[in-house]
């Protein structure tokens, strides 16, 4: 395919679980990263090059990607590079999409057969054909297309892009970091532009101190006429993970077979990096219901409606209901947990109870004994 | 191209049938039967040479090679795939001199590839078959060997005498230097059995290798000639102990007992949590696995990307199956991609990869805590129709 990718894996709002990650690295689903489904998107399109976009706390993204080697993108020179601030002469950190763009200029002429680009952003995430995607965006004929989803929308979850269409499905509205009513589509942050538009669009507005993407690059072109744009709706699973409660919701929706499905099986594969852990054991006296369970586990307590990443453990006569618990950690004998997230690492010593609320869990972090 | 010169690199023998394997190696080599929920077989020794610091395996593939070399591919998964490691598949090939064809015995087999060996300039060759569940510290042999100025040293197990008449046995002198060996003796003098590990000087074992190829009379065998005839030569001869969880998986009943063996809170071969010496294997990308609320499970491992919606007990799950409501699966091992459907009953069985329990039918069944359990099996691909029995012991 000639086209490359960029995903935006940006400062995350996510409570105690982003002091030390990335939206990209936030783990999901038992034994990924979110960044891994935009990866692996790219990946099954026969993409070839692919940068990504991180402005601090890339320690853990570098560590999960490493060479790109599960997802087959280790082979080329810029297969995958980490465009970080400082690694490209920039002289501050950035301050919005462009900025990142405008420094990654350089990593825009590897492959020079690579016509076009897909922008995605590593908060949402989706299981798309993007080759479908990009010939929609051919024979549209139109500068830019901007993947949307419905049902988003609700009056209430502020938009990055909202889109609103009119009766012959062209654009009647275009509003940024503006809380929608229903009937807008929300951009899943995923665009297609030919990589010659993109370097003049960010070299136009880095000229003007302009450096947002959907408000400068996207929404101004559009109002002053420069581009024209095509909106391409998603119909498959899309799931907006920008913030904890939202991350929480839809981590916990995964118990739902349909939704699982739709994320893991819709178009393609879900390549994350291998870690080799033994399947999980579940002991004589464990009751595990309705989970989602990474290998590697031992449980010997009661679980409901949780989801265990790689290498818990749960200790004999715990009590643990809708909870997320990350890799790596213990919980120990008797515990009553509701409505928690155990970050990695995290030990939680026998007897102890943690109950929170669905909109608002408890989050421990990473590395604490409570 | 220059090759590194190695101080030991392995060769393991995995060309062998496993016809006591019966139907789960109609198409499958041996090595390549899954174990233990995500493994198969050959990534035991594999994961050995790697933890061992050994990092050039050259793997001599015969029967069905297919799914075989499918599965190692470059190596990747167990790092082998690195600018100074490999993991070689050798399968036989044609010569000018027409002294080549399929391997005729495990010396023939390393004898034709005698030159690949020769690119490493090893001091010592590590030979192993793919047939064994174990971990072991090879590198721990290898100066064992080394310490002691030996030829040749095999790895040796306490057997019970009333078994040992099954095995190679070794007789050795108190400093564990070997005088004699008797091949499936019928009076058995020792209880050391040969593991089928050995480790060789290269260049001793490449002039045993030459000469007994040269013996028309020999059967190419290491454990019916090369050792024998090294040990009549005069050779020093080492047996070093090993007394770790070790087994053979060659029948049904023991790949049966070997993956029940994991289970337990202490299980018999614990392959749970120890990060130094990790088991590795190829991945496939699944998800993670689902449990539903109607679920019950117990003492039981289930692997990724499986999904169990009914009752499981002491059992192994392998990757990607399914277990429908109202299921009930005891005692038995399921191997990857197998669905058994809603009311059916899987008791003492090894369901074979693919295969499938179709609604209500009846496999296996239920026998007294010391009586010999007969298992059943379905080969890869099979069906067990809806409402029909697959008797204990049967295999279809």
């Amino acid at each position: 395919m000639n086209v490359m990718g960029i995903i935006f894996a940006n400062d995350a709002n996510m409570g105690g679980l982003s002091d030390k990650r990335t939206m990209g690295s936030i783990p999901f689903g038992g034994r990924y990263r979110q960044i891994d489904f935009h990866l692996s998107n790219m990946a099954a399109a026969g993409i070839r090059h692919v940068g990504i976009i991180s402005r601090q706390n890339y320690q853990s993204l570098i560590n999960h990607i490493g060479s790109g080697e599960e997802w087959g993108l280790e082979l080329e020179e810029g297969g995958m590079e980490f465009l970080t601030p400082y690694a490209m002469s920039a002289s501050h950190s950035y301050r919005g999409k462009l900025e990142t763009l405008y420094n990654a200029m350089s990593f825009l002429d590897y492959g020079p057969e690579d016509e076009y680009v897909i922008m995605a952003d590593s908060a949402i995430l989706c299981n798309i054909d993007l080759t479908r995607v990009l010939s929609s965006h051919i024979d549209s004929g139109k500068d830019i297309t901007v993947v949307t989803k419905t049902g988003i929308a609700n009056g209430e979850k502020q938009l990055d892009l909202a889109i609103k269409l009119d009766d012959c499905g062209e654009i009647a509205d275009l509003a940024v970091d503006y809380v929608a009513p229903a009937e807008y589509l929300a951009s899943m942050d995923l665009f297609v532009l030919s990589k010659s538009l993109l370097k003049k669009l960010v070299k136009e507005c880095i000229a003007r101190n302009l450096f947002h993407m959907d408000r400068d690059l996207v929404l101004g072109s559009w109002q002053r006429g420069d581009i024209s744009i095509h909106v391409y709706q998603f119909a498959g699973l899309a799931m907006f993970n920008e913030n904890i409660e939202e991350y929480f919701r839809n981590s916990l929706s995964l118990l739902d077979r349909t939704t699982r499905h739709d994320l893991f099986y819709y178009n393609h594969p879900v390549y994350t990096r291998v870690r080799d852990r033994v399947p999980s054991y579940y002991g004589e006296n464990s009751r595990v219901g309705n989970c989602i369970v990474a290998d590697g586990c031992v449980l010997n307590g009661s679980v409901d409606a949780s989801v265990l990443f790689r290498q818990v453990t749960v200790n004999e006569g715990c009590k643990i209901e809708n909870c997320l618990i990350l890799n790596d950690t213990v919980v120990g004998e008797n515990c009553q947990l509701k409505y928690v997230i155990l970050d990695k690492d995290v030990v939680v010593r026998p007897n102890t109870k943690l109950i929170g609320t669905p909109t608002n869990p408890i989050i421990i972090k990473r590395g604490e004994i409570v | 191209m220059h090759f590194q010169k190695k101080r030991c690199i392995a060769m393991l023998l995995a060309g062998g049938q496993g016809s006591r394997l019966k139907v789960l190696t109609e198409k499958t080599a041996k090595p390549a039967v899954p174990f233990g929920g995500k493994y198969r077989i050959i990534d035991f020794p594999l994961s050995n040479c790697v933890n061992s610091g050994i990092d050039t395996v050259g793997i001599l593939t015969q029967y069905q090679p297919l799914e075989l070399n499918e599965y190692i591919g470059n190596g990747q998964p167990w790092g082998l795939n690195k600018t100074h490691s490999c993991a070689q598949v050798l399968p036989p090939y044609e010569r000018h001199d027409k002294k080549s064809g399929w391997y005729k015995g495990t010396a023939n087999a390393i004898y034709q590839n005698i030159d690949f060996i020769e690119r490493f300039s090893p001091d010592y060759v590590v030979i192993l078959s793919g047939d064994h569940i174990y971990k072991m510290d090879y590198n721990a042999m290898v100066e064992f060997h080394e310490k002691n100025g030996a030829s040749c040293t095999i790895a040796v197990r306490d057997v019970p005498l009333s078994e040992a008449s099954r095995f190679g046995i070794l007789n050795t002198n108190p400093d564990n230097t070997i005088y004699e060996f008797e091949e499936k003796p019928a009076k058995p003098k020792s209880t050391n059995a040969s593991m089928g590990i050995y480790v060789f000087n290269w260049e001793v074992l490449r002039e045993a290798l030459i000469a007994d190829e040269a013996d028309p009379d020999s059967s190419n065998d290491f454990g019916k000639n090369i050792i024998p005839k090294l040990l009549h030569a005069g050779h020093k001869m080492m047996a070093y102990t090993f007394d770790g969880y070790w087994k053979d998986v060659g029948t049904i009943d023991s790949l049966w007992e070997a993956n029940m063996e994991l289970l337990g809170k202490e299980p018999e071969f614990n392959i749970r949590g120890d990060e130094r010496f990790k088991i590795y294997a190829r991945n496939n990308a699944l998800p993670s696995s689902y449990i539903d609320a109607q679920a019950k499970i117990s003492n039981s491992f289930i692997a990724e990307g499986s999904e169990v919606y009914g009752t499981v007990y002491h059992s192994v799950i392998s990757t990607g199956c399914i277990v429908g409501q109202g299921a009930v699966v005891e005692d038995s091992v399921v191997m990857p991609g197998v669905m058994i459907e809603s009311g059916a009953i899987v008791r003492h069985a090894i369901l074979g990869e693919n295969s499938k329990v179709c609604q209500n039918a009846v496999v296996g069944g239920v026998f007294k805590p010391n009586d010999k359990k007969n298992i059943s099996v379905t080969s890869k691909g099979s069906v067990v129709e809806a409402n029909t029995v697959l008797l204990p012991g049967e295999m279809r």
